[in-house]
Parts: structure tokens; C-alpha cells; sequence
């Protein structure tokens, strides 16, 4: 009973955060319904079981990417000198078509839904070993990923105005 | 509410706000949310699946590349604000079409 409330309660607030990422026009608001929708998900982790996941969910999104977004827009804000207005061209057939994929989504997943929910209960010193272990070639990609953006974000934050 | 369709609709979500957003700080708030959607899914399936320490290490990795994606949109977006003095979409078509 007490994980059905909790399911509803992180689904409203991933749902909500979400919902103003899409609707919101103060580019604020927008950072806020990020850091909610993101919180929700880190929230969900947690209920499922994967207490790390959650933990870099919340250090580096809510932490990290969140407070890089609103450095660019205070960046962008000085540059333009105004605030960003977010506006949008709400269209009838892109609806369709994210309502369309959404239910097809919807459709193909529905036989793993009805599986029992558990969760898991996974240590550390796991996700260490596996990390290092079978996953040892995916681990240096992914550190291999983050040097390639960090020397592209150095040369393209470096460009000189014309 | 059942996480996979909570995945399913944050996808929607993120679609759409692509789809119709002008600006481009709106656009990249949509793909991050159109990206939280799999990771939903990757780790709701995973408790189900009794996946354990292997969804963890893959949703670990993910986020890294959803981190690193972040930061290279973010930077090209303060490029083109001051470069172009715009970040709405539909301007930067016109500039590039001058």
C-alpha cells in the first residue's frame, strides 16, 4: 500500500516537473521544473532499490548539470542583455505524433508492466566489480566520453567573438 | 502509477516540447527529459528483471553520457548566443539562411 502512495506521489512529481520543462515561459521556472522532474527520477531510483544510481542522479544532474544550466542562461542573459522569453509553437500534429509514439511505446512494453514489482537490493562493492570486471571496456569509453567533452566545451566556450 | 508508463508519457513529454519549443535552452530542457525516460525504464525493468549490479553499472554509464551531452550542448548554446546574439531556433534558420 505504502509503495503504491509513493509510485503515484514520484510519478506526480516527475510528471509535473516534466509538464512545466514543456509549458513553462520564465526560463527560471524552467530550471525549477527540471530540478523537480530530475528529482523525481532520483526518486524513483531509490524506491526501486539502486540507491547509487540515485545518489549520481542527484550529484550530477540536480547538482551538477542543473547549476551548469542556469550558469548558461545567466550567461546568455548578460549577453543579450533581457531575459529569455521561452516561447513555443504548439502544433496539432507533433501531439499526434508524440501521443502516437507514446502509445505504441505504450503497447510494446505492456506484457514487462504487468511483471511483479520488487525491488532490488544491490551493494557497492557490485557495482564496483562489475564496473570494473565485465564492464571494464564500457567504464574507459565512458571515461574517454567525458575527456572528448571536456576539451570540446574548453574549445568551442574559447571561440572568440566576431 | 506504473514507471513504464510514467517512461512512455516523459518521452512523450520530452517529443513534443522538441517538437514545438523555440528556444534553444527549452529544446535542450526537453531532451534531457526525452533522456531520463529510457533510464526510467532501464531501472523499472531492471527491479523487475532482478537485473542487480548490471542496470546499476549500465545506468551509471548512461548518465555519464547524458552528463557529457549536457555540457557540449550548453557550451554550444553560449556560443551561439554570442556569436549570433540569439538562442531561438527559428532566428538562427534565418541567420543561416543570410
Amino acid at each position: 500500500m505504502s509503495m503504491t502512495v509513493l509510485m503515484w506521489a514520484l510519478a506526480a512529481m516527475t510528471l509535473l516537473g516534466a509538464a512545466d520543462v514543456l509549458l513553462t515561459r520564465d526560463v527560471m521556472r524552467l530550471g525549477l521544473g527540471l530540478g523537480t522532474f530530475l528529482l523525481g527520477l532520483a526518486g524513483y531510483f531509490a524506491a526501486f532499490g539502486f540507491g547509487l544510481l540515485a545518489l549520481a542522479e542527484v550529484f550530477v544532474y540536480v547538482g551538477g548539470v542543473l547549476v551548469l544550466v542556469i550558469f548558461a542562461v545567466m550567461l546568455v542573459h548578460r549577453e543579450r542583455s533581457g531575459v529569455p522569453r521561452l516561447e513555443s509553437r504548439h502544433d496539432p500534429l507533433a501531439a499526434v505524433a508524440a501521443v502516437g509514439i507514446a502509445a505504441l511505446l505504450g503497447a510494446a512494453l505492456r506484457p514487462l508492466a504487468a511483471l511483479d514489482l520488487g525491488g532490488v537490493a544491490t551493494g557497492v562493492d557490485a557495482v564496483g566489480a562489475h564496473l570494473l570486471g565485465a564492464r571494464l571496456a564500457h567504464f574507459e569509453l565512458a571515461g574517454l566520453l567525458l575527456l572528448a567533452a571536456l576539451v570540446a566545451v574548453v574549445s568551442v566556450s574559447g571561440v572568440e567573438r566576431r | 502509477m506504473n514507471a513504464v508508463f510514467v517512461a512512455c508519457a516523459l518521452f512523450a513529454i520530452g517529443l513534443y516540447g522538441v517538437l514545438v519549443r523555440r528556444d534553444l535552452i527549452a529544446i535542450l530542457a526537453s531532451v534531457e527529459v526525452m533522456i531520463g525516460a529510457p533510464l526510467l525504464l532501464l531501472v523499472a525493468l531492471g527491479a523487475r528483471l532482478d537485473g542487480g549490479a548490471a542496470v546499476e553499472s549500465i545506468g551509471l554509464l548512461l548518465l555519464v553520457l547524458a552528463a557529457a551531452e549536457a555540457a557540449v550542448g550548453l557550451a554550444l548554446l553560449v556560443l551561439v548566443a554570442r556569436v549570433v546574439r540569439t538562442t531561438r531556433a527559428d532566428e538562427l534558420v534565418e541567420v543561416g539562411e543570410r
